[in-house]
């Protein structure tokens, strides 16, 4: 055996004594520069264990975090020194284990305290020596406590993520932000918050919650993980379509969560569902990084290993819904029997599509998103043949979400391009890469494009936009209202389409899409700006589908939410913070959305409970003045309401004025802002539709 | 990245006992929950050994003569770098006594 330390040593780990025994080779020594990358191994491995049996002897996942901490510092002092000690996991829970004994001891807690604590210190020193499996137990439900804490409701969902990759996957800030493309100051922000909430949350630290309860919140636990694999295993944004260290921290969380809830069908289903997919991620990316759609991988490539695991992982979450937890099966079950379907065909071809669509079909009843809908268009493409699955696809009810990706355009590229539409087919793969927010995905999809060869004449959407916006006579208020409506026209056509293939058709969508739901005099003011842009350009007939609104009469103005409901709302501690804050602004202040949304963390005037707009002052309740600071935080300019992303590289860049000087992230807007609204008062409405933020502004 | 442990007995190797078994499988059941560890099992003393030599090829039948040198266990895990699954090994060392491990990156698939 070639460890490290070379010598075999059974002693008592609990003492930071040297094992080795040639003569210690001092901090120079040459195994001095492993001591690093040993200390980082064990706390990676360990640092899950380590933590949680701290939070439960301090109580505090802030407090347990930093003597965990100490303990590593400790280790990187002393280790290079001493040589690892034979048995580095149990030097790092003694050494942390006894200084959360010191600083209760110094805050001179009861005696009670002591007593338990003395016993808990007694019993890992004697663990350390000859391991008792009697403990696991205690460990297993100390490690369970602290993903659900790090995954509790009360936090942001990005706070839940930081969170847990460095609680639980023992990450550091660093390694986070490079997994996240963030900045270390943000995610060191994140898990500060985060700590602060759950301080705040008086959550038991101890109790096991009641079964309803914990059901619902390892629910929020897979979600965490399943978010955290998803970023790993389909790269939002940045270069590389897959970062493979993310994914594999997912799978450990989801295989560990697992373990620790083996009665809960939807963990094994999870694990199924990651491993089945990572099974792809070789065959998944080309040689140049470009991405390989699943009916054209190489399926010799796929992973054996963890197509059989995953198998194994849906047995024994089918085998829980068929005895133990008898019940329907979840959204992590369906899209694990989709990603089955997938691994059991040995050939593309021999893909069973029509069960795959069926099982879209379940899980569109259980997850109604857009993108769902979409996945299940294609696999009724599949099934039933492209015209069947364009139907569907076009009759996807517009939504933001979906406005803004590159998914929508290039399915329906796909389906045109087996209908034989080539020319339709290549607009869309353009509109598509226009939208990619990733690299290697845009260049995929331009070549497909540029694969169907057929000739593009004349200038594409993007230069005509820009030249019209330069040439025209127009005024500075015109320009830019103009621009945005030009803007939102690029977004979801694709700068890159030919101005002459632009179909009256495709305005009309991206119309209904932004401004369906609009005011008239909002529909009004777009539908004049394209007019006034397409006689620029000589191609009057693209406003064709666009009729004049007649304004509403002011009867039509629509009713806000019923009062009750809306109160709960803008108190519920589910909703992030920055949608709360926004919507009691809005309420409280009776200032138009666009006011609201346009404060900068400048026009605050926090200690008179009001912001500066303008000439004027945006006022609100005292109560809603600690929300308005959190979301301010520490900056000191840039936009009040941010979005929750950074602008990818490939949007078009905001204005200065709109862009947080320290997060890089933009403002947030109107459209995102109502959407928010409208999904979360979806169910206080008759209708079904959602509210919209205006009337929020109706009633005090 | 993925590791390949496999483990050989030498002289010194004692003979695994009840408290052995036990450790071992609280070992594996923890590495397992980990997510660490992909596979593992270990193997039989009895073989078959194919040489090739040129267009020949020869089959043999154990057991053979030189069994400290057979490969007794093995485990395949997933980890973030090598001084992880060598901390690994340590443990499993630890545990089964004298003894011989090489711990090798899997390339592919």
């Amino acid at each position: 055996m070639t460890g490290p330390t070379g010598a075999r040593g059974g002693g008592d780990a609990a003492a930071p004594a040297p094992d080795r025994s040639p003569p210690a080779p001092g901090p120079s020594g040459r195994d001095t520069p492993d001591v690093h990358a040993v200390v980082s191994a064990v706390w990676r491995l360990e640092s899950a264990r380590i933590t949680a049996a701290l939070v439960r002897i301090v109580r505090d996942v802030g407090a347990a975090e930093e003597l965990a901490q100490d303990a590593l510092v400790a280790a990187l002092e002393q280790w290079p020194a001493t040589g690892v000690p034979a048995n580095p996991a149990a030097w790092l829970t003694t050494i942390a284990k006894r200084r959360a004994v010191d600083r209760i001891r110094r805050a001179e807690r009861e005696e009670r305290k002591h007593a338990e604590l003395a016993r808990e210190l007694a019993e890992p020193m004697h663990a350390a020596a000859e391991p008792a499996p009697g403990d696991d137990t205690d460990e297993s439900a100390d490690v369970l406590r602290l993903l659900l804490l790090t995954c509790h409701p009360a936090l942001p969902t990005q706070a839940r993520i930081a969170l847990t990759l460095r609680l639980l996957g023992g990450l550091t800030p660093e390694e986070i932000a490079r997994a996240l493309l963030l900045d270390t100051t943000t995610v060191t922000r994140r898990i500060a918050e985060g700590k602060r909430v759950l301080a705040d949350q008086r959550v038991d630290f101890t109790g096991r919650p009641a079964p309803e309860e914990l059901r619902e919140r390892i629910g929020a636990a897979l979600e965490v993980i399943y978010l955290v694999f998803n970023e790993g295993y389909a790269a939002t944004s940045g270069e590389d379509l897959i970062r493979p260290d993310l994914c594999l921290t997912a799978l450990r969380l989801g295989r560990l969560l697992a373990r620790l809830a083996p009665l809960e069908p939807e963990a094994h289903a999870l694990v199924a569902l990651m491993e089945l997919q990572a099974s792809r991620q070789a065959a998944r990316t080309g040689p140049d990084g470009e991405p390989v759609p699943l009916h054209e991988q190489n399926r010799g490539r796929w992973d054996p290993l963890l197509i059989r695991r995953g198998f194994e992982a849906m047995l024994r979450a089918r085998d829980l819904l068929a005895g133990a937890r008898p019940g329907p099966p979840g959204p992590y079950l369906l899209q694990a029997a989709i990603a089955v379907c997938h691994a059991q065909a040995r050939t593309a071809e021999e893909t069973d599509w029509a069960q795959i669509a069926a099982l879209y079909q379940a899980l569109a009843h259980l997850l109604p998103t857009p993108v769902v809908q979409l996945n299940r268009a294609v696999a009724v493409g599949r099934a039933e043949g492209p015209q069947a699955g364009l139907d569907l696809v076009d009759a996807l009810h517009p939504d933001p979400t979906l406005q803004d990706s590159h998914l929508l355009p290039s399915v329906r590229a796909d389906l045109l391009l087996r209908l034989g539409r080539r020319a339709e087919a290549q607009a869309e793969f353009r509109r598509a890469a226009g939208l990619a927010r990733n690299e290697a995905e845009r260049a995929f999809l331009l070549r497909r494009a540029a694969a169907l060869g057929i000739a593009v004449t004349g200038p594409d959407l993007g230069a005509a936009a820009e030249a019209f916006l330069a040439e025209a006579a127009l005024d500075a208020s015109s320009r830019r209202s103009y621009a945005q409506t030009l803007r939102r026209l690029r977004a979801g056509l694709g700068e890159t389409a030919p101005l002459g293939a632009v179909t009256a058709d495709q305005v009309v969508r991206v119309f209904a899409t932004a401004w369906g739901d609009a005011a008239a005099a909002t529909w009004n003011r777009h539908r004049a700006a394209l007019r006034s842009f397409a006689a620029w350009a000589g191609h009057e007939e693209l406003a064709a589908g666009l009729p004049r609104r007649p304004a509403a009469s002011p009867a039509a103005r629509p009713a806000p939410p019923p009062r009750r409901d809306l109160r709960s709302l803008l108190r519920d501690p589910g909703v992030p913070a920055r949608d709360r804050a926004l919507w009691r602004v809005l309420h409280e202040s009776g200032a138009t959305v666009a006011a609201v949304l346009a404060l900068g963390v400048e026009d605050l005037d926090l200690a008179h409970d009001r912001a500066r707009s303008g000439a004027v002052f945006v006022c609100w309740h005292p109560e809603t003045t600690p929300l308005v600071a959190e979301l301010a935080a520490e900056r000191e300019r840039g936009p009040l309401f941010l979005s929750a992303r950074r602008p990818a590289p490939a949007r078009t860049p905001a204005d200065g004025a709109d862009l947080c000087p320290r997060t890089g992230r933009r403002r947030l807007s109107y459209e995102r802002a109502e959407y928010l609204f409208k999904h979360a008062t979806r169910e206080l409405d008759p209708a079904g539709a959602g509210f919209t933020l205006r009337t929020l502004r109706a009633g005090m | 990245m993925r590791y390949l442990m496999t483990a050989r007995n030498t002289e010194t190797t004692p003979a695994p006992d009840e408290k052995l078994f036990v450790e071992m499988a609280a070992f594996v059941e923890e590495m397992t929950a980990a997510g660490v560890l992909l596979a593992t099992g270990g193997l039989a003393q009895e073989g078959v050994r194919l040489v090739s030599r040129g267009d020949e090829l020869t089959v043999t039948d154990g057991p053979f003569a030189e069994t400290k040198e057979a490969v007794v266990g093995f485990a395949l895990v997933e980890v973030d770098s090598k001084e992880q699954a060598i901390e690994l090994a340590r443990r499993f060392r630890r545990i089964v006594g004298d003894g011989e491990s090489l711990v090798q990156q899997i390339f592919g698939p």
